[in-house]
């Protein structure tokens, strides 16, 4: 088999990453929901432990002490969810501007806007940004894995006309992480 | 109370103190290849060994990836957390 990688290392330790366009416009409006629900978790540290996804994005280290629990997040959190929001932003910024903003931003003509004319786009990820890359993909992952309402045997329980797009999204997020989990030698 | 009596109290009361371990749970999200990844970038251990405790993560719904201090499993627990991975700390079963 010889199907096209989407990732290359280079020499010095770099991948470039080759997506579609309509696939660096979903990841980036992806990561930028995650990225305000990180933020929206730091600012108000009481939506942060009431809010379900904020359990699994940030679970008790200990299962059997309630109060050690409470005492490891207090410690911990803040530092987490800005790691996970410092991630997110790399990938928004590895990612580059939209075609729209692109075109708000060079103001070129509207030829350049018919999505049929986009071509692919080539990013280069420094070793730092990977690393920003495959914890990013992981907490949209669960983030997505939340809303479809996953059971712990693997289950989708979400039914909503939104569940066929959200859940075509996680596999090709799973599938991403794969693809670059497999593009780097530790 | 003389100091070599201290000090052997002391060893004692560390020989008695039973360590710490981190444990990785199962969860359904994670993929088998990331939490490979992720046992042998972090904890430095051979592909086999990061494949071992992966499977045995999968297979028994959580393995003891580390063993130490508490304040060392702790800052396992926090870097676990940072992957995206289901991880909690106890005392090691005697």
């Amino acid at each position: 088999m010889n199907a096209v990688r989407r990732f290359t290392a280079q020499e010095d330790g770099a991948l470039l990453g080759r997506f579609e366009p309509i696939e660096a416009d979903l990841l980036r409006l992806a990561t930028k929901q995650l990225l305000e629900m990180l933020d929206s978790g730091s600012a108000d540290p009481e939506l942060a432990e009431s809010d379900g996804i904020f359990a699994r994005l940030l679970p008790d280290a200990y299962r059997d002490d309630d109060e050690a629990a409470a005492e490891f997040r207090r410690y911990t959190s803040v530092n987490l969810l800005e790691r996970k929001a410092l991630n997110a932003q790399i990938v928004i910024n590895t990612l580059g501007l939209s075609a729209g903003e692109e075109d708000a931003a060079a103001e070129t003509d509207t030829a350049a806007t018919d999505t049929e004319h986009r071509q692919p786009i080539t990013i280069r990820l420094a070793p730092d940004a990977v690393q920003a890359w495959l914890r990013s993909l992981t907490d949209l992952r669960l983030t997505l894995a939340d809303r479809l309402q996953i059971s712990p045997d693997g289950v989708v329980h979400l039914a909503t006309e939104d569940t066929p797009f959200l859940r075509e999204l996680y596999d090709w997020l799973g599938m991403l992480q794969e693809e670059l989990v497999y593009s780097i030698d530790v | 109370m003389t100091k070599t009596a201290e000090q052997t109290e002391l060893r004692e009361s560390v020989a008695l103190d039973r360590p710490w371990v981190t444990l990785v749970w199962d969860d359904p999200i994670n993929l088998m290849s990331y939490v490979a990844y992720v046992f042998r970038s972090y904890f430095g251990v051979t592909p086999e060994e990061a494949e071992r405790l992966m499977l045995q993560v999968h297979n028994n719904g959580r393995a003891v990836v580390a063993t130490g201090n508490r304040e060392s499993m702790e800052r396992h627990v926090e870097a676990m957390h940072g992957y995206g991975l289901w991880a909690t700390l106890a005392k090691a079963e005697e």
